[in-house]
C-alpha cells in the first residue's frame, strides 16, 4: 500500500468505529418493547 | 502476472481456495437452514422463505467480516498471507450471496402478495429523518450496489484500467459497505427479534475488524514514522549480512514510500516496496527463482533491473545502491522503472 492509502487507514478507521460504535449503542438503547409475536411479521 | 485477457486465470491454489470457500458457504447455509428449520418449525411458504433469508444475509455479513480481516489479519501475521491470495473470489461470492438475500426478500413479499407495498418502504421520506424506523433496507440497498461495484471492477482489466492506486482507492469503499450492513442489521431485524444472538454478533464482529484494522494501523505508523540513518543524502541499510539472503530488509525515506532492499546471495538490489499489481508489499516477500515474489500474489521482478521476466511487462523503479565503509546504502531518489540498479559484493559476513 502506498503511504497515502495507510494515512486514509489510519483516519478512517477510528471515525468508522466510533461512529458505527455509537450507531449500535443507540439502536439498541432506543429500540423498542417487545411486540406481541404474531406482529412481528409485518414489520419486515 | 497477466499477458492478455483472460476472464479468470485459474491455477491449483486458486482452485482449491475457490472449493473450501464455496464448500464452507455452502455448509454454513445448510447448517443455519436445518437448525432454523427445527428450531421454529415453518407453517407456510413464507416462513420457510424466512429461514433462507436470514441464512443467507447472515453468511453474507459474516463473509464480508472476514473478508475486512484478512488484510490487517495478514499484515500482523504471514500466516493470513494465503487467505489473501484469492481475495477477490471471496469478495464475488459475497456479492452474490447478498444478491440472493434480497432475491428471497423479493420472494417473500411475492408470497404473500405484499409485493406492491415494497417502493413505499423505500419512498416514504418522512422515515429518512427518524434514527429507529429508519428505511433499513436502503442502507442494504446502498451496500449492495457498493459490493456489485467491487465485484464488477475486481478483475485484473480494471485493475490495468484505473492502475493500482486509485483501483484500491474505489475498493476502500468496502469499509463503508460494512458500516451500512451494520446499521441495516442494526435498524432491520435487531429492532423486532429480541434474541441476544443478533446484538453479540453483530457488536463482536463488528469490533474484532475495527480492532484488528486499528492494531494494524498503528503498527504501520511506527514503521513510517521509523527514522533510516541518512548520510550524504544515502539511506543507511547496515552490513550486507543485515540483509537476509533471499530476503529483504526495508527502509523508509523521509516523506517517501517504502524502499525493498534485497539480498540474493552477493548481489544486492533495491526496488520500490510496492508491487506494480495491486501496490503489494514486496519487501515482504522473498527471491524465489531467482526473482524478487510479491507476498500477495506471487508477481515476479529481477533484482537487477526491477522488470518482470518474459513474456511479463511489468517494471518497478529501482535505486542506486552503494557499498560505503561496509554498510550498504541507498539513493533514496528512485530511477526510472526497469533501470539496472543492483551491485555485487566482494563477501558477505565475516
Amino acid at each position: 500500500m502506498t503511504r497515502k492509502h495507510r494515512l486514509v487507514h489510519r483516519l478512517a478507521w477510528p471515525a468508522l468505529a466510533l461512529l458505527i460504535g455509537l450507531g449500535i449503542t443507540m439502536a439498541l438503547v432506543l429500540r423498542p418493547p417487545p411486540e406481541p409475536p404474531k406482529t412481528a411479521e409485518t414489520h419486515r | 502476472m497477466s499477458v492478455g485477457f483472460k476472464a479468470v486465470q485459474w491455477n491449483r491454489d486458486k482452485i482449491v481456495y475457490d472449493v473450501i470457500l464455496v464448500a464452507g458457504v455452502a455448509l454454513y447455509i445448510g447448517v443455519f437452514a436445518v437448525i432454523g428449520w427445527r428450531w421454529h418449525p415453518p407453517k407456510n411458504l413464507p416462513d420457510v422463505i424466512d429461514i433462507w433469508i436470514r441464512a443467507f444475509g447472515t453468511a453474507a455479513f459474516l463473509m464480508l467480516t472476514v473478508i475486512l480481516s484478512i488484510g490487517p489479519l495478514a499484515r500482523l501475521d504471514r500466516r493470513f498471507l494465503k487467505l489473501l491470495y484469492n481475495r477477490r473470489h471471496f469478495g464475488v461470492l459475497t456479492f452474490l450471496v447478498a444478491l440472493t438475500h434480497v432475491w428471497l426478500m423479493l420472494a417473500w413479499f411475492d408470497a404473500q402478495g405484499l409485493l406492491h407495498t415494497l417502493p413505499a418502504d423505500f419512498t416514504t421520506w418522512g422515515d429518512y429523518g427518524k434514527f429507529i424506523g429508519f428505511p433499513f433496507k436502503a442502507l442494504g440497498l446502498a451496500a449492495l450496489l457498493i459490493l456489485f461495484l467491487m465485484a464488477a471492477t475486481s478483475h485484473d482489466f480494471w485493475l490495468g484500467f484505473l492502475k493500482p492506486p486509485v483501483w484500491k482507492a474505489l475498493h476502500m469503499a468496502l469499509y463503508a459497505a460494512y458500516a451500512l450492513v451494520v446499521m441495516h442489521v442494526a435498524l432491520g431485524i435487531m429492532q423486532y427479534e429480541r434474541t441476544p444472538l443478533i446484538p453479540l454478533m453483530l457488536i463482536g464482529s463488528f469490533a474484532a475488524v475495527s480492532a484488528l484494522h486499528l492494531i494494524a494501523a498503528w503498527r504501520e505508523r511506527a514503521r513510517d514514522q521509523a527514522s533510516t540513518p541518512i548520510s550524504d543524502g544515502w539511506l543507511a541499510v547496515g552490513p550486507p549480512d543485515a540483509i537476509p539472503d533471499k530476503g529483504a530488509c526495508i527502509v523508509t525515506a523521509p516523506g517517501g514510500e517504502r524502499i525493498a532492499v534485497f539480498r540474493d546471495g552477493r548481489e544486492i538490489g533495491a526496488l520500490t516496496n510496492l508491487c506494480a499489481h495491486q501496490n503489494g508489499p514486496l519487501g515482504e516477500g522473498r527471491i524465489i527463482d531467482g526473482c524478487v515474489t510479491c507476498p500477495w500474489h506471487g508477481y515476479q521482478y529481477r533484482l537487477s533491473d526491477g522488470c518482470a521476466p518474459a513474456p511479463f511487462t511489468e517494471k518497478l523503479a529501482t535505486y542506486r545502491v552503494r557499498l560505503n565503509n561496509g554498510v550498504v546504502e541507498i539513493d533514496p531518489r528512485p530511477l526510472p522503472p526497469g533501470t539496472p540498479a543492483s551491485i555485487t559484493v566482494a563477501h558477505v559476513g565475516a
